[in-house]
């Protein structure tokens, strides 16, 4: 064989690779380009490019279980998902608020002597399960 | 003349003097008794501080009570000894809003108390002991209703079954989906698979997970379909 054979034939082999590979790792991005996306439109880069939401959930900053005070309310502070349902229990008090931020504020009646309460965040995606928190709050006369 | 005078002017000095170290000591000694009385003040504000930091509360059902020492049983099972002190422990009943003293004899076995004061691992020196009642404040679900008897099962959130029965003076409350304001109901809204809300009186003989409501909050089951 020709010299000038055998080197075209290397050549149209290594081209040939070449383009074979082009096609393999673009072929990859036409494929996406032509997919068609169920949703929105205009906000399928905003959906793929956002970030997995972190979901506030129930925690209680105020006061801390076995708290012993000397007047008749407290003050519940702490935070959850804005829009979730809170459910606060004691042998004395229903009450039930809507979160309109991540961050709640409630005062609460305290009976004489030992307070059980519970306290139930519902989030507002009915299909999460409800969080709870216990605590005990102690009102005894400050003389003591 | 001058004589008599010279005498008046070394009178008259030496009584100024006196006069003068007189006033002196008096105003030390008020400066010393304003700061004798500034340190009091700080170190009785000091030890409140102390004692408010260190002041904590043990609650549970009396074991016994002998011999200055009261044996206490929490809910969660921990076993407390209350150490009293003849003459600085106080001894109180709580009834309703008011609170009437006691004596420690008064404090019998299943009698549920609050204790207050230093707890040092599993001991605590009783400031003060209180005579409470223990309710239990539970979420679950309505797993069967029995119309007949006035009764319901309950499945909480801790996988326990409990049965409660429901009396005319049981409060019970319902709370509006829309609204989420709390409602009166009665015991013909109650349905299988609504979630409840209930506070229960326990005392040491109920073994067998029936309580009688002191109350009860349901949520209907159609609030987590909506």
């Amino acid at each position: 064989m020709k010299k000038e054979t055998v080197i075209a034939i290397v050549f149209g082999l290594a081209l040939g690779g070449i383009v074979a590979l082009l096609i393999l790792f673009k072929g990859k991005d036409i494929e996406l380009a032509r997919n068609k996306a169920i949703g929105p439109k205009g906000k399928e880069q905003q959906l793929l490019g956002e970030p997995l939401k972190q979901i506030q959930g129930l925690e209680l900053t105020s006061p801390s279980d076995g708290t012993i005070v000397d007047k008749n309310s407290i003050t519940l502070t702490g935070k959850m998902e804005k829009d979730s349902l809170l459910v606060i229990q004691s042998p004395i008090r229903d009450m039930t608020a809507r979160t309109t931020s991540n961050n709640f504020k409630i005062d609460f009646p305290l009976a004489l002597g030992e307070n059980v309460i519970k306290i139930v965040a519902y989030p507002k995606d009915k299909t999460m399960r409800a969080q709870e928190k216990d605590l005990k709050v102690y009102f005894l006369d400050s003389e003591l | 003349m001058k004589k008599i005078l010279a005498y008046l002017i070394i009178l008259l000095a030496l009584v100024s003097s006196a006069l003068f170290a007189t006033s002196s000591v008096f105003s030390q000694e008020a400066t010393d008794e304003s700061a004798i009385d500034i340190l009091k003040e700080k170190v009785a504000d000091k030890v409140e501080e102390l004692r408010q930091k260190n002041n904590k509360a043990i609650s549970g059902f009396v074991q016994s009570n002998e011999n200055n020492v009261i044996k206490i049983k929490t809910n969660a099972a921990e076993e407390y000894q209350v150490k009293l002190d003849p003459d600085l422990t106080k001894y109180f009943q709580i009834a309703g809003t008011t609170k009437k003293e006691i004596k420690s004899e008064n404090i019998i076995a299943d009698d549920y108390i609050i204790v207050t004061g230093v707890v040092t691992d599993k001991t605590i020196s009783a400031n003060a002991v209180f005579v409470d009642e223990n309710f239990l404040v539970l979420i679950g679900r309505v797993s069967e209703v029995d119309k007949d008897n006035f009764s319901i099962t309950v499945v909480t959130t801790a996988k326990e079954e409990i049965t409660l029965d429901i009396e005319t003076a049981t409060k019970q409350s319902i709370v509006n989906i829309e609204t989420v304001e709390i409602e009166s109901t009665g015991f013909s809204k109650i349905k299988e698979g609504d979630t409840i809300h209930f506070v229960v009186k326990k005392t040491p003989e109920i073994t067998d997970n029936t309580y009688t409501a002191k109350k009860l909050l349901l949520i209907p089951q159609e609030y987590f379909i909506k």
